[in-house]
């Protein structure tokens, strides 16, 4: 059965995403995913709320980096969110974005190995051990807890690139594929599944979640409204491969991508074609999304992300996949 | 004005779809950053406990909505047919305008 997760920016104030979160873990969401960037509002103490403001949900950040924050920073963050709400925990790590990165000055080096590094480093401090470590990317030298880090924490790895889920499927407990579209998910999975097969595992061990963008209304065309600004930014960011794959054109999207350069949103979001909307987003009705979400469960995956915008009334929306979406997949 | 002793006249049968009103003009509202912390606190208490439409719960609503949508919380009154109580709310709405 699949599992529906739910991610929140915390670029809203704390007491919107603890409310929504409450009411996800209410309606049936199983996971909740903070993103990490520095310009938002920080994803540990929001977080540590969210363990306080909820019983069962299971949490964690979606994703963070190991360049802006590093891998003993994160496993002390975890294992003291696992303190709190035992068992709940869970952690997504990702190479980051080119541009959050560039904008202070850190340099992307290396990402798979910075991702594999840090995860080995992470993995050793929550097992208790003591850290001497000497990667391409991070060194340590006996770096310990100074108290007993309880319990297992499972982590996560946000990709997108061949290498990246390949990597994932390898060393993640879960896989957080960025991708909405059943072509861009199936390939994906097949990536995952290599990555999966070279470590002698087999792929229903590894929780496999298409993170998408996501937009439900009973109104097809508030969806749609509600949709572009975040398609928007994922097709300025598409590589041309992936783009031409669902037929955009590229110069289209180099148009958008300037447009938003420019901080011109009329341009940039009129760009946006319904195409774009399908390729980079599970979009529509309940009844269009549980058509979408049933074709991407055909790929393989076990777990289904809400990710932004989620709705025009994000309220709303979390009321609709709850009451309208989620139940038609418990079986 | 006592925020409590209003609710407390408001009939029973109105006060579920009252409290959705105010949610949602709560929620849909650009002021936020004039959401005070410890309302802020209480409305997240009462909602994680589900009684956002008891009187504590609906005090806790009304007070923010006024706060943070005068006008809209006078029409969200108007709209549930509680005339009084949207006059009341104006006058506390114009005093803190």
């Amino acid at each position: 059965m699949v599992k529906f997760g739910i991610e929140f920016v915390p670029r809203e104030p704390y007491w919107k995403i603890l409310y929504y979160a409450i009411q996800a873990e209410r309606g049936g969401f199983a996971n909740l995913w903070i993103t990490d960037h520095f310009n938002n509002r920080n994803v540990y103490v929001t977080l540590t709320a969210a363990a306080i403001y909820t019983n069962k949900i299971t949490f964690g950040p979606g994703v963070t980096n190991p360049y802006m924050v590093n891998p003993v920073f994160t496993a002390q963050a975890i294992t003291t969110l696992n303190e709190l709400a035992p068992g709940r925990v869970v952690l997504g790590m990702g190479a980051g974005d080119k541009t959050t990165l560039d904008s202070v000055g850190v340099e992307m080096e290396k990402p798979l190995s910075a991702v594999q590094e840090s995860i080995d480093i992470i993995r050793k401090m929550l097992s208790g051990e003591s850290v001497a470590y000497k990667g391409e990317v991070f060194s340590t030298a006996g770096a310990k807890f100074l108290f007993k880090p309880k319990g297992k924490v499972p982590v996560y790895v946000g990709a997108q690139g061949p290498k990246m889920l390949a990597l994932a499927g390898k060393i993640g407990d879960g896989v957080l594929i960025n991708a909405c579209h059943p072509k861009d998910v199936e390939l994906a999975v097949s990536c995952v599944k290599e990555g999966v097969d070279s470590a002698g595992k087999k792929l229903s061990e590894v929780d496999v979640a298409a993170y998408t963008s996501c937009s439900v209304h009973e109104d097809i065309k508030k969806a749609n409204k509600a949709a572009v600004p975040v398609v928007s930014f994922i097709v300025a960011g598409s590589p041309p491969q992936l783009l031409e794959r669902h037929g955009i054109d590229v110069r289209k999207a180099e148009e958008i991508k300037e447009a938003l350069k420019a901080n011109d949103w009329g341009r940039a979001f009129g760009g946006v074609t319904p195409e774009m909307i399908a390729a980079f987003s599970v979009c529509g009705t309940p009844d269009m999304c549980i058509e979408r979400i049933a074709q991407l469960l055909k790929s393989g995956i076990s777990q289904f992300v809400v990710g932004s915008p989620i709705g025009a009334n994000v309220r709303e929306a979390i009321s609709l996949i709850s009451a309208k979406i989620i139940p038609n997949f418990k079986t | 004005m006592d925020y409590r002793k209003l609710v407390e006249a408001i009939p029973v049968a109105k006060r579920e779809l009252l409290s959705n009103k105010l949610v949602d003009l709560i929620f849909s509202s650009k002021n936020d950053e004039k959401m005070p912390s410890q309302l802020a606190n209480t409305i997240l208490h009462y909602w994680q406990n589900d009684i956002l439409i008891s009187e504590p719960g609906l005090t806790a609503l009304l007070e923010a909505a006024v706060l943070l949508e005068p006008d809209k919380t006078v029409a969200a009154f108007t709209e549930s047919e509680l005339l009084d109580f949207a006059g009341q709310i104006k006058e506390v709405a114009v005093a803190k305008t």
